[in-house]
């Protein structure tokens, strides 16, 4: 361990940075559900898995990555709304809508993988790279690739903070998320907002798939394990935070790429599950949250 | 389950009983044979996942994970112990029990559902992660096999039962024995002060625990009675298909199927977890030529019956017909 040079370490906790912003991205659109609707959406993998999907054909089809992405990301909105719009708005009315939306989102990510195993088969479909090259920084060997999927997630998360703080659209979110029957007295088109916080969440994930495709393969399963991280990123933030989810999104990755030097691969993920049974126990309103 | 047994109740479980008692007396096929025992597995999960999801009111998606224990644990210690699967399916349903009081705990101190799904689910993947990784144990993905079936022993009027894959009967009653176990204690509990309880905490935990239930010692012991279940059913099923593996005894797909059926059944009813195991294991065995839509319609399945339909397929009216009593 000694003799690893400091420009590996820096070059790991990179990594793990640009992985980490993947996760925040991910874990934000779970975030940004629960925090308004107090929905856990459990087929949030599979508009990560679309945006794979979508990714693949626009740039198979030549599309150039700087238009595919955000057309992936207007894709996504769409199918997130209508998902929104035709399940999860009705459920919201029901007794026991907690757990109606939770089997029923459950239900819909089965539905989903199924249906993308039927439609586009069950190979693992390759994207190139959206750019080629590598960035170096002294010792330091960045592909640039990994340093366009950090400057992505940075821009989006960005973008997103604006929408949230600075436009009347973040204004009514926030205040739905709140207090929805008193945003509702003042004149906040309450559903709507559901419809269109569900459109946004959906459009991260699917920038993340989009942008995770040429590292992974694209397959009809590639959903469920991001979901987990999402999982474990939004508990670590506090479950419903939008800014905590970004950080424990950023944690996670720095300290798997600095764990797979101590363990093994295929034990990576135990210990991320263990972690925020922990996390749960002993600080169920997350790491970095005040306690209620 | 207050009310005093009505007559037509109980005279619906005595001829349900006698039937599926009767059924190889008739001189059925193995096939048949297979699908009951499979639908008599599935009825034991769901009617143990519905004690804690619709009667206690925890609702958690985890519940594979102690199948998996079950089964697991059952096989590797009847293979490697030179214990009998009579003793380790015991042994093995508690280990399931242990670490179902074990994950329990920090379950009891969360009220928000949505982390008690999180952590359920995470739960059973850490399990599933363990069993595909301990590969000098479990041989991961490869497969179990070898799991020593049930000895064959003699009983007075009827002879020697074996357990074989030729020979389905010994499974099948054995099955039913566990099913009705199953039942019979999901039912004493209920009618009891527990039942009381348990009732009182799904509809206000609060209020509940003014009235001086403990909290704790309810839930905790009926997620581990529910736990110990599931072990059973996962350790019965180890030693009739004789081999596993993580994705199959532990996959969500398993979690899937059992919330499926409990929902179409009806959430919280006695009778609902029995309807959807009938129902959702006959169909899927009735519909193999569609095998590759199977889990896309039970994906459909769960979302509409959720969305129209949610006390399950039972409480379904047919559009004019109108309960007395009740406004339409």
């Amino acid at each position: 361990m000694t003799a690893m040079p400091i420009a590996l370490y820096i070059e790991q906790i990179v990594n793990g940075l640009v992985a980490g912003s993947m996760y925040a991205l991910v874990g934000g659109g779970i975030a940004l559900i629960y925090g308004t609707m107090r929905v856990l959406n459990m087929a949030h993998g599979e508009f990560y898995m679309m945006g794979g999907y979508a990714a693949f054909y626009l740039v198979g089809r030549a599309v150039p990555p700087v238009l595919a992405i955000p057309l992936v990301a207007g894709l996504l909105f769409l199918v997130g709304a209508a998902v929104q719009r035709l399940t999860v708005h009705y459920l919201l009315r029901q007794d026991g809508w907690l757990f109606a939306c939770i089997a029923a989102t459950l239900g819909l990510s089965i539905a989903f993988q199924n249906l993308a195993l039927i439609v586009f088969g069950e190979d693992y479909k390759t994207v190139p790279y959206y750019v080629e090259g590598i960035l170096r920084l002294g010792d330091i060997r960045l592909p640039l690739q990994r340093v366009l999927m950090l400057l992505v997630a940075v821009g989006t998360l960005l973008a997103m903070g604006f929408l949230l703080k600075k436009t009347r659209f973040g204004w009514a979110l926030r205040a739905t998320s709140q207090d929805s029957d008193a945003a509702s007295v003042c004149g906040i088109p309450v559903s709507r907002v559901h419809m269109i916080t569900f459109g946004l969440s959906a459009a991260l994930g699917g920038v993340a798939g989009a942008m995770l495709a040429p590292i992974y393969s694209v397959s009809p399963w590639m959903g469920l394990p991001v979901l987990f991280k999402g999982f474990v990123v939004v508990v670590l933030g506090g479950l419903g935070s939008f800014p905590g989810a970004i950080v424990g999104g950023l944690l996670l990755g720095i300290v798997e790429a600095l764990g797979v030097q101590i363990t093994s691969a295929e034990w990576r993920d135990v210990f991320g599950f263990a972690l925020m049974i922990v996390v749960v126990w002993a600080r169920p309103w997350g790491l970095f949250g005040k306690a209620p | 389950m207050f009310q005093p047994l009505r007559l037509n109740a109980l005279l619906t479980a005595v001829v349900a009983a006698l039937a599926v008692l009767g059924l190889p007396l008739l001189g059925v096929g193995s096939y048949v044979l297979h699908v009951m025992i499979l639908i008599m597995i599935f009825a034991i999960f769901a009617v143990a996942y519905n004690l804690v999801t619709g009667y206690l009111g925890l609702k958690t998606f985890g519940h594979h994970a102690f199948f998996g224990l079950g089964a697991y644990g059952s096989a590797l210690i009847s293979i490697h112990l030179g214990i009998g699967a009579w003793a380790s399916l015991w042994i093995g349903a508690a280990l399931a029990a242990a670490f179902g009081l074990f994950i329990g705990l920090p379950i009891l101190r969360i009220k928000s559902m949505a982390h008690v799904a999180v952590v359920t689910l995470a739960f059973a993947e850490i399990v599933r992660l363990s069993c595909s990784n301990l590969k000098g144990l479990t041989r991961g993905e490869l497969g179990l096999w070898g799991i020593p079936a049930f000895q064959a022993f003699h009983l007075p009027l009827v002879g020697e039962v074996v357990f074989s894959p030729a020979n389905k009967i010994g499974y099948y009653y054995l099955a039913a024995l566990l099913l009705g176990m199953t039942l019979l204690a999901t039912a004493v509990i209920l009618r009891s002060k527990i039942g009381l309880a348990i009732l009182a905490i799904r509809d206000g935990e609060d209020a509940a625990e003014s009235l001086g239930v403990n909290l704790t010692r309810v839930k905790l012991g009926v997620f581990g009675l529910s736990a110990f279940m599931v072990g059973v059913a996962g350790a019965f099923y180890a030693h009739y298909v004789g081999i596993l593996t993580p994705s199959a005894a532990i996959g969500a797909d398993l979690m899937i199927l059992v919330i499926a059926m409990v929902l179409v059944g009806g959430l919280g009813t006695f009778a609902g977890p029995l309807v959807g195991a009938v129902l959702l294991t006959s169909s899927a065995e009735s519909l193999r030529f569609l095998d590759q839509y199977r889990l896309l319609v039970y994906g459909g399945l769960i979302v509409l019956v959720v969305l129209f339909a949610p006390r399950g397929l039972a409480s379904l009216r047919l559009p004019g017909k109108r309960v007395p009593g009740r406004p339409a």
